[in-house]
């Protein structure tokens, strides 16, 4: 049966001792969408992983993959590139990535060519016969990449898989990964860095102290927050911006300030008392929370 | 299975390409030959010909008999010597010239032959007095008293003339005088249940053989297998390995893909060494020395290699244990340490079992994995025990094997997840409950 649920859970708990990791977390990621796995650090999103990819079992609560149970063959339709990975320092690239393929029972003439493809693809060719500690810590991880991609498969789950990595290549695997999504894919991204997920995932789900804080379509929950929030360019206007009655949290950044407008308070005021204690205003615009925000926001109401 | 061979093709592939491996491989055989073949060869340079001797003999009956003598030692050695100790030494050849004596004092051809000896026309030259057939005393002039070895054979083959000689006069018959000098041979017998059976310790040997190589491959690989237990922990492959594979898929990969290294070099080594073996066998030979290999109901052959792997497997699981408890190689070492007294223990109770066979004591040391390999294959060669208790020593062992792998791969998974640190025995319990 196809489904277009990809990946279900279902009060699944999760702990280490008396360390509780995972508690009664139920998530929904549907086929073919980027599926954002957001927190900080500590939050359960590598214990989630673990249990879908099938590395520990749930202590309760079940785990639906493409519609069944985990089996080893469903664990061949899985891409997995985790936080924490590696590769074997003294093997030759091509090696490397042929033997990771075979451990997903992917063989044969085929693999050859989709690791050309690869590589040529993420602009490695010429290191395709280098051991892997010739590699810089970027080729690297570009590498690991290609190994949770290479047998092709229907659920790819990246833990992290941007940090360290410099602009120019988180914009080459931000692509990759689209284009996966394009190609029917689905992704499971997790990461802290809101900004990143911001960018390219469909839905989210937020972790904070191994529970659920939200679950949903990133679009919708930014319209429920509405436009509060107000970027500020201006020269003067002490004090204003930092009225409660106006702006509940203000944040500087390099050349600009972002105000999140206390509940009831209208940006027109703002505009207004800013003219009116002279500061010279450059930009003032109405923008959307930041998921940043969001989060902070879901958080402290949880609390 | 398939991934069981991927795993198994990766580990066994990268070791033996490795330099270290092919170096140590091929350098072994080398350092054994320098050892083995080249003092002969330098005792067989023959620097300078044969040793020209010249001989008064003034009893007037010894020169014959010692020609004879030297001549048969020259081309087989005789059984009657013990056999020479050390390497094969290649008696230097000897050129005997008889100096025709006049009177009883040989003061005047001694003065030639001094003479021809600082002429370096001869090398030597030996002066049996008309009274050595009854004291037995020689001398023998020469101008190197150093060649030891010269002087050892030249003693040798004097002592035998003489001994021919006065067997002649005593009337002793030349079948007799053979007779009289054949070896005692001690022939140990063993009583099987078909009856007498010839029996020339050499399985004892053989026994002894396999304990020592199953012995030398643990200490030489066991380290690798606790390395390669280690890698995806050090280099944090682990995690991609487990969302892909089962642990003790991994674990069984690793452990027959380093054990098959192993047996590689081992077989290398082995086919070395049987090579020196018949060429060394083939000398004695040559020289009318009886070595074979010792013969052994093949059955036994069987046993050896079964009980060989038992043995090899055994302590290799236990470094692939201690591998998925720890973190680092070194604090892998330090775990690692009882292992080799537990083998070493092991080892020694062969003297208890080769000396009772039979008792209880070494029906539970044949039982006991640790013990088992040397221990049975030691009654098997002397009292065979009932097959069932073979069987049943098989089946423990390698149980034990495969238990032991299924707890180090589950302790692994955990610790795995746990990074950095090393489990306590409570814990490692603990964590594979857990898994």
């Amino acid at each position: 049966m196809t489904t277009d649920v990809t990946v279900q859970l279902d009060g699944v708990s999760k702990s280490f001792g008396d360390f509780t990791a995972v508690k009664e977390l139920s998530l929904t990621v549907r086929a073919g969408r980027v599926f954002g796995l957001l927190g900080p650090n500590g939050a359960g999103k590598t214990t989630t992983i673990r249990m879908i990819v099938n590395i520990t079992a749930p202590d309760s609560g079940t785990i639906m993959l493409f519609g069944g149970t985990i089996n080893p063959s469903v664990q061949d339709r899985i891409g997995y590139l985790p936080e924490e990975r590696g590769l074997y320092r003294r093997m030759k690239v091509v090696d490397q990535l042929r033997f990771f393929a075979e451990l997903k029972n992917v063989r044969g003439r085929d693999v050859e060519a989709k690791i050309d493809e690869w590589l040529a693809r993420l602009k490695l060719s010429e290191w395709k016969n280098k051991r892997s500690m010739e590699l810089s810590k970027g080729m690297q991880q570009k590498i690991q990449f290609i190994t949770a991609v290479l047998h092709d498969p229907d659920l790819l789950i990246l833990d992290e898989p941007f940090s360290g990595l410099d602009p120019i290549n988180v914009e080459l695997l931000k692509e990759v990964v689209l284009d996966l999504k394009r190609a029917g894919k689905t992704i499971i991204f997790s990461t802290h860095q809101m900004e990143v997920a911001e960018k390219i995932c469909d839905d989210i789900c937020l972790l904070n102290r191994s529970q659920k804080v939200f679950e949903g379509s990133l679009r919708k929950i930014k319209s429920s927050f509405g436009r509060n929030s107000v970027a500020v360019r201006c020269v003067g206007g002490n004090g204003v911006l930092e009225d409660p009655a106006l702006v509940s949290k203000l944040v500087n950044h390099a050349d600009e300030a972002q105000a999140l407008l206390a509940p009831g308070a209208d940006a027109q005021v703002l505009l207004k008392r800013l003219i009116e204690s002279g500061a010279v205003v450059e930009k003032f615009e109405m923008v959307e929370p930041s998921l940043n925000d969001i989060f902070i926001t879901k958080v402290t109401e949880h609390a | 299975m398939r991934k069981f061979l991927a795993v198994l093709k990766r580990e066994y592939i990268q070791r033996v390409r490795a330099k270290m491996f092919i170096v140590s491989t091929i350098l072994l055989p080398v350092v054994m030959s320098l050892f083995g073949i080249v003092p002969a060869v330098i005792l067989n340079i023959d620097a300078g010909g044969p040793m020209r001797v010249a001989v008064i003999d003034q009893t007037g009956k010894v020169y014959g008999r010692l020609e004879e003598a030297l001549a048969s030692d020259e081309s087989a050695g005789e059984q009657t010597e013990q056999p020479r100790s050390g390497p094969e030494m290649a008696g230097r050849a000897f050129h005997l010239e008889q100096v025709p004596s006049v009177g009883p004092d040989a003061d005047a051809e001694r003065a030639k032959l001094d003479e021809r000896l600082r002429g370096k026309e001869i090398d030597g030259y030996l002066v049996l007095p008309p009274d050595f057939m009854e004291h037995g005393k020689a001398e023998f002039f020469n101008n190197n008293p150093g060649d030891v070895l010269s002087r050892r054979i030249l003693q040798s083959a004097l002592n035998r003339a003489v001994r021919e000689q006065r067997l002649i006069e005593a009337k002793v018959d030349s079948e007799t005088r053979q007779g009289l000098f054949k070896p005692a041979e001690l022939q140990s017998v063993k009583i099987g249940a078909t009856g007498a059976e010839r029996d020339a310790g050499g399985s004892f040997v053989l026994v002894f053989a396999v304990g020592f190589i199953m012995y030398l491959a643990i200490l030489m690989y066991g380290q690798v297998i606790l390395g390669a237990v280690i890698e995806e922990k050090e280099t944090r492959i682990a995690e991609i390995l487990f969302s892909s594979i089962k642990p003790f898929t991994l674990m069984m990969g690793k452990l027959v893909g380093v054990s098959l290294v192993a047996l590689t070099q081992l077989a290398i080594w082995g086919t070395a060494f049987a090579a020196f073996a018949l060429y060394g066998i083939n000398l004695l030979a040559s020289r009318g020395l009886k070595a074979g290999i010792p013969t052994v109901p093949f059955a036994h052959y069987i046993y050896f290699a079964l009980f060989f792997l038992l043995g090899y497997f055994i302590y290799a699981t236990i470094y692939a244990l201690v591998g998925s408890m720890v973190t680092t190689t070194q604090e892998g070492g330090q775990l690692a340490m009882p292992i080799i007294l537990i083998l070493v223990v092991s080892f020694y109770l062969f003297l208890p079992v080769s000396r009772s066979p039979d008792s209880s004591f070494s029906f539970w040391v044949s039982m006991i994995p640790f013990s088992a390999p040397v221990a049975m294959l030691v009654r098997i060669v002397t009292q065979t025990p009932p097959f069932w208790q073979i069987a049943l020593s098989l089946l423990i062992g390698f149980s034990t094997v495969l238990v032991i792998t299924w707890f180090a791969s589950r302790i692994y998974r955990v610790g795995m997840l746990m990074y950095g640190k090393r489990a306590s025995l409570p814990e490692a319990l603990r964590w594979a409950r857990q898994a």
